[in-house]
């Protein structure tokens, strides 16, 4: 078939030339190109009697049938009405319905911030704090949160998702990152003492679409981060009045001469409604903790963990925005109660953890309240793990196993799970 | 002198093989010869055939060999790699199949009986132990509508399903929260739940001889071969908990039903044969804890769907569909399982291996209930084997009412959770 080969293709792509020809065959055009014998042959010329003006023709379009003697029928291009969707072309950008002139820098879920967590931090107008707070820190080492042979459990979990739930010797982290932390929630929720009913896990389908003025920039978060827990009611305020008040004194670090939009998707085709990603109505309307997976095999595709907790920060920053203005409308302000949400990234060894509390919606000027995000990076649930036993001269030097297990980062794991619900 | 004696033993009785021969021949001495002294260790190496001569007797003793490597195996994956290592060609089984009949097809192939209905409850617990707390059904039907509304209604996508994908991005991660959600919620109930761990999309494979062929052709026409059935599967969700779930019937309960019997090839079914690797896998390796199963889910894909067998005029192949990927998924996991525990088709199962079933096309529940009472399935080890694997199942139940509705109240969730306790 003509069809295959990539002049072809081309040819059909210019536009101005679209549509079937008759019963599927390539256009007349087609067959321009090629060796001669290859060419389509070409059309009879019209009979002479149009060429005789005012006279018409009597053809054998009526009579379905040639007839010797009758002119040949010149029939009117026929248009389908309708393209199929392999050559429907897209309109130009300027007549797309969303089209504005003010181009609204996105961050989706790819996009590495150059700066990394300055970037996000500026974007965001926050406040950065070392470390979890210790209302959830409390909850890690509160032993009554604890579920009975935690570490053994979690043991288990690595061992299942490193080396057990698959057939091959050595899994691959696209499936062993998203198994644990599956397991990890699962753990989580069956085996916890406090028994609450406030919380529902999601699948990643769920699109987040947020927009705020930055100075007079307009950036926009956009895309699914991935599993999302919701929970039935919302995430009491960390700081306290005084803390939020003191930000104010706080500077936002900038980093001249680079932009503070480096790395985010320029885009004029956008919209500007929030979007949660749930209809009203439904039951768990708060956004608990996100969790991001760095699930790639190739090291190059990966985040690297500056570039993820970046990320953390705008996903759940843009989830408590599209919640605050859910919640107290569209206007700028001063939030009289902050909204709270959780984050972990993980690419199913090193873990971060983070806590953002939105305090304001005021982002247009640097100066005022800011916002604050704890954040503890670069946990490591274990250092390695090994799939098979080394083996020196005949003598096991390291068993099959995870090694450097920290059982801390798991209690962490725990806490931020019930958090709000204890 | 003695070899003498033996040769004419040997001689006079042409229907002895030579095994008992040997054994013979080891006691001769005592019998024939009363000058010879007693001697209980035979002075002569024992009779027996041979291991490389081209003859039924040569080739039972190599069978034999192979099987005793089996039985002296030290551990289950030493024992699992020496069962699977040769491949040959053999039937490729699929538990989600549009072949007509094939819930009995299946059910010889496995040696299952089928019993509609639910198995018998198990007997009611001791007054002594604590009663359990009492099953809060109101909660359990608020969640399982929750996961329905929030696949169905709330969740905002970014684009509209289309119709042929609905199925995947819809009722897929509505059976996962589902699952996820009603673990959680009744593992206050069963501490068993509470420990077990829930895997998704985890493949099960089993491979099984059952039977035996005359080759057609090819270079060993004619010769008897086992027929050898694989099965490749992929539930979407299972649970496996660390203790095995308590016995419907006693292992050597007599079902009155009969087993069918087919009298075709399996070619017939249609059923094709590659050579593949030989797995056996419950989903998770031998090392695993939870190493014995609970429940598996699984969702019929667009292929099986009723309207599409409603349109082929094939009504009453419904039902098939269900149970067939019931018997087969089931067999698959509960044999796995069994093997796992250093069971085989030589060395039968000495307590009776129980799992249960969901199987849904996203509106439609079935629930069934599989025991292994055997894994001796070999045209050897079934000859005088009376044992025979059952499964309980139900005629599927509509579960959820038309999205449209805020609410569906209609739910056999009831008979689910009898199960899942």
């Amino acid at each position: 078939m003509a069809l295959a080969s990539g002049s072809a293709r081309l040819a059909l792509a210019r536009p101005g030339r679209l549509g079937l020809g008759s019963c599927g065959a390539p256009r007349r055009g087609a067959y321009e190109w090629g060796v001669r014998s290859t060419r389509k042959p070409e059309p009879p010329p019209p009979d002479r009697v149009y060429e005789i003006p005012g006279l018409e023709p009597i053809t054998y379009a009526g009579k379905m049938h040639f007839m010797p003697g009758l002119a040949r029928p010149v029939f009117p291009p026929w248009d389908p009405g309708w393209t199929p969707p392999k050559f429907r072309r897209l309109p130009p950008l300027h007549e797309h319905p969303l089209y504005k002139d003010q181009a609204c820098y996105v961050f989706h879920q790819r996009c590495r911030l150059l700066e990394g967590v300055k970037q996000a931090l500026w974007l965001t107008k926050t406040k950065l704090i070392e470390g979890l707070p210790e209302k959830v820190l409390s909850l890690a080492d509160d032993p009554r949160n604890h579920i009975e042979n935690q570490d053994e459990c979690v043991l288990n979990v690595i061992f299942h998702a490193r080396l057990w739930h698959s057939t091959e010797d050595i899994p691959k982290r696209e499936t062993y990152c998203p198994v644990i932390v599956d397991s990890l929630i699962q753990l989580c929720k069956s085996r916890s003492q406090a028994s609450f009913s406030g919380q529902t896990d999601l699948c990643p389908n769920n699109t987040l679409s947020t927009t705020w003025n930055r100075g007079s920039t307009l950036i926009q978060v956009h895309g699914s981060s991935g599993a999302q827990l919701n929970a039935k009611d919302p995430l009491p305020p960390i700081a306290s009045r005084e803390e939020v008040e003191a930000t104010k004194n706080h500077v936002l670090e900038t980093f001249y001469p680079i932009s503070p939009t480096v790395g985010l998707q320029e885009c004029n085709v956008y919209d500007v409604n929030d979007d949660t990603g749930f209809r009203e109505g439904y039951p768990y309307p708060y956004p608990h903790t996100l969790y991001l997976l760095e699930s790639a095999n190739l090291r190059p595709h990966r985040f690297q963990p500056d570039q993820l907790r970046a990320k953390m920060i705008l996903f759940a920053f843009g989830n408590a925005l599209a919640q605050a203005r859910l919640l107290y409308g569209n206007d700028t302000k001063v939030l009289e109660q902050p909204v709270v949400v959780q984050s972990v990234g993980t690419d199913g060894r090193v873990f971060q953890f983070l806590v953002l509390q939105l305090n304001t919606t005021d982002l247009a000027s640097d100066e005022g309240v800011k916002n604050l995000v704890w954040l503890d990076s670069d946990q490591l649930l274990y250092a390695h793990f090994w799939c098979l036993p080394v083996v020196r001269r005949k003598a096991v030097v390291e068993p099959v196993g995870p090694t450097g297990f920290q059982p801390e980062t798991f209690r962490k794991f725990l806490a931020l799970y019930l958090h709000g619900a204890v | 002198m003695a070899a003498a004696r033996c040769w004419r033993l040997v001689l006079r009785g042409p229907g002895l093989s030579l095994h008992t021969a040997a054994g013979a021949a080891v006691t001769a001495p005592e019998v024939t010869g009363p000058d010879v002294a007693a001697a209980p260790v035979a002075r002569y190496p024992p009779l027996v055939a041979s291991l490389t001569a081209d003859s039924k007797a040569a080739r039972q003793r190599r069978v034999e060999r192979w099987q005793a490597t089996v039985h002296a195996a030290k551990s289950v994956d030493e024992k699992l790699r020496i069962l699977t290592k040769m491949q040959f060609m053999k039937y490729v089984v699929y538990p989600q199949t549009f072949a007509l009949n094939a819930d009995r097809w299946y059910q010889s192939f496995t040696k299952t009986v089928f019993l509609s209905g639910l198995p018998p409850p198990p007997p009611p617990a001791k007054p002594d132990t604590e009663p359990a707390p009492a099953l809060d059904v109101a909660a359990l039907r608020a969640a399982a509508c929750d996961c329905l509304l929030q696949e169905h209604f709330f969740l905002r996508r970014k684009k509209r399903v289309p119709l042929y994908l609905e199925r995947e991005a819809i009722a897929s991660p509505f059976l996962d929260q589902l699952v996820a959600s009603l673990t959680g919620l009744l593992s206050a109930r069963n501490p068993a739940l509470a420990a077990a761990a829930l895997d998704c999309k985890r493949p099960v494979h089993f491979y099984w001889l059952r039977g035996e062929e005359i080759i057609p052709r090819g270079h060993r026409k004619g010769r008897v071969d086992a027929l050898r059935y694989q099965i490749n599967d992929k539930p979407h969700n299972q649970i496996r908990i660390s203790k095995q779930l308590p016995e419907f019937v006693p292992l050597d309960y007599s079902v009155p039903v009969e087993v069918p019997v087919m009298n075709c090839k399996p070619d017939k079914l249609p059923l094709f044969k590659r050579q593949y690797e030989n797995t056996i896998f419950i989903g998770t390796k031998t090392a695993d804890p939870h190493c014995y199963g609970h429940t598996q889910f699984h969702l019929l894909p667009d292929k099986l769907k009723r309207e599409r067998l409603l349109k082929q005029n094939c009504a009453n192949q419904i039902e098939v569909v269900f149970r067939a990927n019931a018997i087969a998924s089931l067999f698959a996991w509960t044999g796995a399982q069994a093997m796992y525990q250093g069971f085989w088709s030589e060395a039968d199962v000495t307590r009776p291996f129980v799992s249960q079933g969901v199987i849904t096309d996203g509106k439609y529940f079935s629930f069934f209930c599989y025991q292994l009472n055997t894994l001796a399935l070999t045209a050897q080890a079934d000859q005088n084997n009376p044992r025979k694997n059952i499964c309980w199942g139900t005629q599927t139940t509509i579960y959820a009412m038309k999205w449209m509705e805020k609410r569906s109240n209609k739910n056999p969730r009831c008979l689910m959770l009898n199960i899942v306790m």
